[in-house]
């Protein structure tokens, strides 16, 4: 691999851009497609050595017990056993799996106790997967039940700790104050408190987590492929886990990943115990792939579970004064390594409003359920859907149009770039301007005959119960997260007040280009991909600033070891971190190639050469060379100039803005893409379902570097919202017992629940990204559920109706109709 | 401890296992090939198809019938492979994803569709979804947008929102109107 060959980091100098026809900003045809569509693209499930065996594990039936003994002998004594491993097995030769907090003791399979329904106790190897699961079923556990912990707002008064050395079901909390929050609140004209509940919902990838582990006995080393998201990030958790340095625990991930949205961060366990597991069979590689049940009741991948009080402070005319919000997560079992999308919130913690007094105040609540992890939107969209009820209750008890009120408090275009109380920056945008065009769109299109909200359809309608609505409003997806501040929680109490501006460190984005003898281009990412179109997007960036064809362009994938420590993706980091790393390392090349010339062959200056469609020319003699000449040139030399690598720094390191932010690691993300959201909603009052008939969404995220992927972001992530907002759910019975382990339970978007998308677009470059694009990966996940919860609010106007739970199923919503009808 | 080394589950004959697994003899046609093979009872078709005949384009995602990515042809009708045993097929004719490309390598206008209208990204669902639409275009060659909705409701994707596969749907069907595709040769 690239790895051993020396790479030059030569400074970029002048050149000539590339004058042929741009790649960036058009809809290029995605180079992944054709081996996903004709089958032949490789996933971890498809990974299988010749003489691979399979893993299984025998998981905990019971949400909160002591295990009283571990009889394996049967699993043992059975023919096809090859190996058993134990929590007991994991202490006497490994450590604990590192957590979000550090007083927590995650032991990759159950010692002494079981916190959830799902937790790995044993592990078993057999020749196949049939035969493991025969084995799963010969292991016999002993327990001794203990009363479960369910109810996160009970836990925290609960006498019941499930972490008795931890002693708190509360291990995490902060109150947070900005500005004059107190006087804001006394003297606003009104305060409104309300209760708001998101409920567990996750992002359910259709491809489940999956390893296989390779324990090599000669190097004493791991080759560990799998598909866990930001391998060059988190394969701390492996390493540290295994108890082996970075170097000898290779993380590798296929160019080809069945989704993640966040929820594969945390596979860890699962890559540990095959390791674990070739180890003991003396190197054999070790396959394991989570079934779907597996997946949904214990696998690691749940995600914010909130219950919020939100306080607002404002005006009679209107003006919102201050906002308060506590929320408790329930963070299940133990708090994963993500603690922090607790804190994303604080990014976006205003939305698109003008408001200068906030406190924020969380508390991480641990209980008998599988832990968190990461999901798209990280934590933000529950945040946004409580602010965003609290204004529409705000309307109704003003007696406003709620997007009148909204547009009072908007932030203005000439307020940006714009410093939230938080110390976020908004960087670009005018949202008045998105949220009138949006309500200008609906009302031309719609409201009007022939159209939904056809007065005459919409009266005609509510006589069969029937109730139709829009709300207009508009929502900040924060972008491109800094890395510094996501340790927040794990800071030492008082170190944050002593830290200076240079004491912030910030992952860059690590890329590699090498010439081949051919010509054509190979450009490694070190991030890894679940169908975000990252090889078509560099792809497009190096044809351009290469001045080559995009079928001149080969992408591949770093390792864990050969990649230098960063982030990712993840937090919409890639259109600006990706994109800033390629025209880096490409304008790198392409002052290398220049001075290769000059060295090797010109025997001219280098500010005589210039670099001009896929080669160098001397502008003196008028001399050129080809890439695959340059690539000859260069094939004899020791410090190869061209084989380049460089790291983006993320933008917020040149930006004295949010050096207030970063020093007090509070989220810093540069970017705010933004949407103004009209989904037209008909809910029956009898039945309470709601269907969206169309949902009208204005999309801005800067300059779009391939529309035709923006867009397919745009309507995944809008589907997840849907999702969300009406119908996915983890939910727990009152004995701590998963009530969605199938896909039965956990109700996906199906194209029968999916309305029409109609996309509109305006576009604010970032000022502070090299391309002016804006992250843009979480969007419809974010904005999604909140636009529809307010869609239907506006239906059911006259029953002064706020919904006040996420998911709003139908038996939620025949619920609350009824307990409005009750004058609560 | 067993040391032994392990053959295949599905080849009894050559199996080193010290416990007999019955088996039972299948005769089954796969993309036009002719497969014989001793499996187990309780294989899963999906297993049998992505293990043993090394169609691995067969996606797996739930195992229990809901989210559709392992849906192949069985005798020309949609089937989802995890919910069938690899037994319950012998006879009978299978087409998964990998037999739909041309002998020239050209993608099936279905393919090629989807390609076109960005109607995949992680495309771990996407096999399900093409097969499903072939079974769909042979029955309903000019489907409207709720004939396509029904028909493509058993399949579930996770990243596209589904509004380009009814796209890719739309463009295939008129494609294949033009090219005169032969159609449900099953």
């Amino acid at each position: 691999m690239s790895g051993a060959e020396p790479h030059s980091e030569a400074a970029p100098g002048e050149d000539v851009e590339a004058d042929q026809e741009s790649f960036v900003g058009t809809g290029l045809e995605r180079v992944e497609d054709r081996r996903i569509l004709t089958g032949e693209a490789e996933y971890i499930h498809d990974k299988a050595p010749e003489d691979a065996v399979h893993m299984a594990l025998a998981r905990s039936v019971h949400p909160h017990a002591t295990i009283e003994n571990v009889d394996t002998s049967a699993a043992e004594d059975h023919p096809d056993c090859l190996a058993v491993v134990t929590g007991e097995d994991l202490q006497a030769d490994y450590n604990p799996m590192p957590c979000g907090l550090n007083e927590f003791e995650e032991w990759s399979l159950a010692v002494d106790k079981v916190r959830y329904v799902g937790e790995p106790v044993v592990a078993v190897v057999a020749p196949d997967r049939y035969a493991a699961e025969d084995l799963v079923d010969l292991v016999s556990i002993d327990y001794e039940q203990h009363e479960p912990v369910v109810d996160a707002l009970e836990a925290r008064e609960d006498e019941t700790v499930i972490h008795e050395d931890v002693g708190t079901n509360v291990p995490d909390g902060e109150t947070m104050e900005f500005g004059e929050v107190d006087e804001a609140f006394d003297e606003a004209d009104n305060v409104l408190e309300r209760e708001y509940s998101w409920g567990r919902i996750s992002g359910v990838p259709l491809e489940t987590a999956g390893v296989v582990a390779e324990y090599d006995t000669d190097d004493d080393a791991f080759d560990v492929d799998c598909n866990i998201q930001l391998h060059t990030l988190v394969d701390d958790t492996v390493y540290e886990t295994l108890g082996y340095p970075p170097e000898k625990v290779n993380l590798e991930v296929p160019p080809d990943v069945g989704g993640s949205f966040g929820t594969k961060i945390a596979i860890h366990r699962y890559c540990v115990l095959a390791a674990v597991a070739s180890q003991q069979l003396d190197g054999r590689p070790v396959k394991f792939v989570e079934d779907r049940i597996e997946n949904l009741q214990g696998g690691d991948m749940h995600s914010s579970d909130r219950e919020y009080r939100v306080r607002l402070a404002y005006d009679d005319d209107g003006t919102i004064r201050g906002v308060d919000t506590w929320f408790v997560d329930d963070f299940g079992a133990f708090p994963r390594y993500p603690v922090n999308q607790a804190l994303k919130p604080l990014s976006v913690v205003t939305n698109a409003y003008d408001v200068e007094h906030v406190r924020y105040d969380y508390e991480l609540v641990m209980t008998n359920k599988t832990s968190q992890t990461a999901y798209r939107g990280f934590g933000v969209p529950a945040h946004l859907h409580a602010l965003e009820m609290a204004v529409d209750e705000m309307a109704h008890d003003l007696g406003a149009d709620p997007v009148d009120v909204r547009q009072a408090n908007l932030v203005q275009p000439d307020q940006m770039p714009h410093k939230i109380p938080t110390g976020n920056v908004y960087d670009s945008g005018d949202f008045p301007e998105a949220l009138d065009r949006i309500q200008n769109i609906v009302e031309e299109r719609e409201v009007c005959e022939g159209g939904l909200l056809d007065p005459e359809v919409v009266e005609a309608k509510r006589e069969d119960g029937k109730y139709r609505g829009v709300s207009y409003t508009i929502h900040i997806e924060p972008g491109v997260s800094g890395s510094d501040w996501t340790d927040r929680q794990r800071t030492e109490d008082g170190a944050l007040e002593e830290r200076e501006r240079e004491d912030v460190e910030e992952l860059p984005e690590h890329f590699r280009i090498e010439l081949q003898e051919d010509g054509s281009v190979q450009a490694y990412l070190a991030t890894d991909t679940s169908g975000q179109g990252h090889q078509t997007l560099v792809t497009q960036l190096l044809a351009d600033q290469l001045g080559v064809l995009p079928s001149d362009v080969e992408v591949g994938y770093l390792d864990s070891v050969t990649a230098p420590t960063e982030y990712g993706t993840a937090a919409s980091r890639m259109a600006v971190m990706l994109s800033g790393a390629t025209e880096g390392a490409a304008e790198t090349l392409r002052h290398n190639c220049r001075q290769l010339a000059a060295e090797e062959a010109f025997g001219s200056a280098l500010d005589d050469i210039v670099y001009r469609d896929g080669g160098v020319e001397c502008q003196q003699s008028g001399e050129r060379l080809e890439l695959h000449e340059l690539a000859e040139l260069d094939s004899g030399r020791g410090q190869r100039l061209t084989r380049v690598q460089y790291d983006y720094d993320h933008p917020t390191t040149e930006l004295p803005e949010f050096d207030e932010a970063l020093t007090q690691k509070y989220p810093v993300y540069p970017t705010a893409a933004f949407a103004a959201n009209a989904p037209i909603v008909e809910v029956d009052t009898k039945t309470g379902e709601v269907e969206i008939l169309t949902f009208y969404s204005l999309r801005d995220c800067g300059t779009r570097l391939n529309p035709t992927i923006v867009d397919g972001q745009a309507h995944g992530g809008l589907a997840q919202g849907v999702g969300a907002a009406l119908m996915e759910e983890f939910q727990y019975d009152d004995e701590g017992q998963p009530q969605a382990i199938t896909m039965f339970e956990y109700l996906l978007p199906s194209t029968k629940n999916m309305p029409d998308i109609e996309l509109e677009h305006s576009e604010t470059p970032s000022p502070f990204t090299a391309t002016g694009a804006k992250g843009t990966g979480e969007g419809g996940m974010i904005d999604g559920p909140v636009a529809i919860a307010s869609s239907i609010n506006a239906a059911l106007r006259e029953y002064d109706f706020v919904t006040n739970q996420i998911p709003m199923t139908p038996h939620r919503i025949r619920q609350r109709l009824r307990e409005t009808d009750e004058g609560e | 401890m067993n040391d032994s080394s392990y053959v295949g589950y599905m080849s009894s004959e050559s199996s080193s296992h010290s416990l007999d697994r019955p088996t039972r003899t299948v005769t089954l046609s796969v993309n036009g090939e002719t497969v014989e093979a001793e499996v187990e009872p309780r294989l899963k078709l999906s297993d049998f198809l992505r293990e043993e005949c090394g169609n691995r384009g067969v996606r797996v995602g739930c195992e229990h019938g809901v989210c559709g990515a392992c849906t192949v042809l069985v005798d020309g009708r949609a089937t989802k492979s995890c919910l069938t045993y690899a037994v319950q097929v012998d006879g009978a004719s299978v087409t998964t994803v990998e037999g739909l490309a041309g002998d020239d390598g050209d993608l099936h206008p279905i393919q090629e569709s989807f390609h076109q209208e960005h109607a995949l990204q992680c495309g771990f669902c996407t096999s399900g979804f093409v097969m499903a639409t072939k079974e769909l275009l042979d029955r309903e060659p000019d489907p409207d947008r709720e004939t396509i909705e029904e028909g493509l409701a058993d399949n579930i994707c996770r990243c596209t929102g589904y509004q380009n596969i009814y796209d890719a749907v739309e463009r295939a069907a008129a494609e294949l109107a033009d090219a005169d595709y032969p159609r449900g040769e099953d």
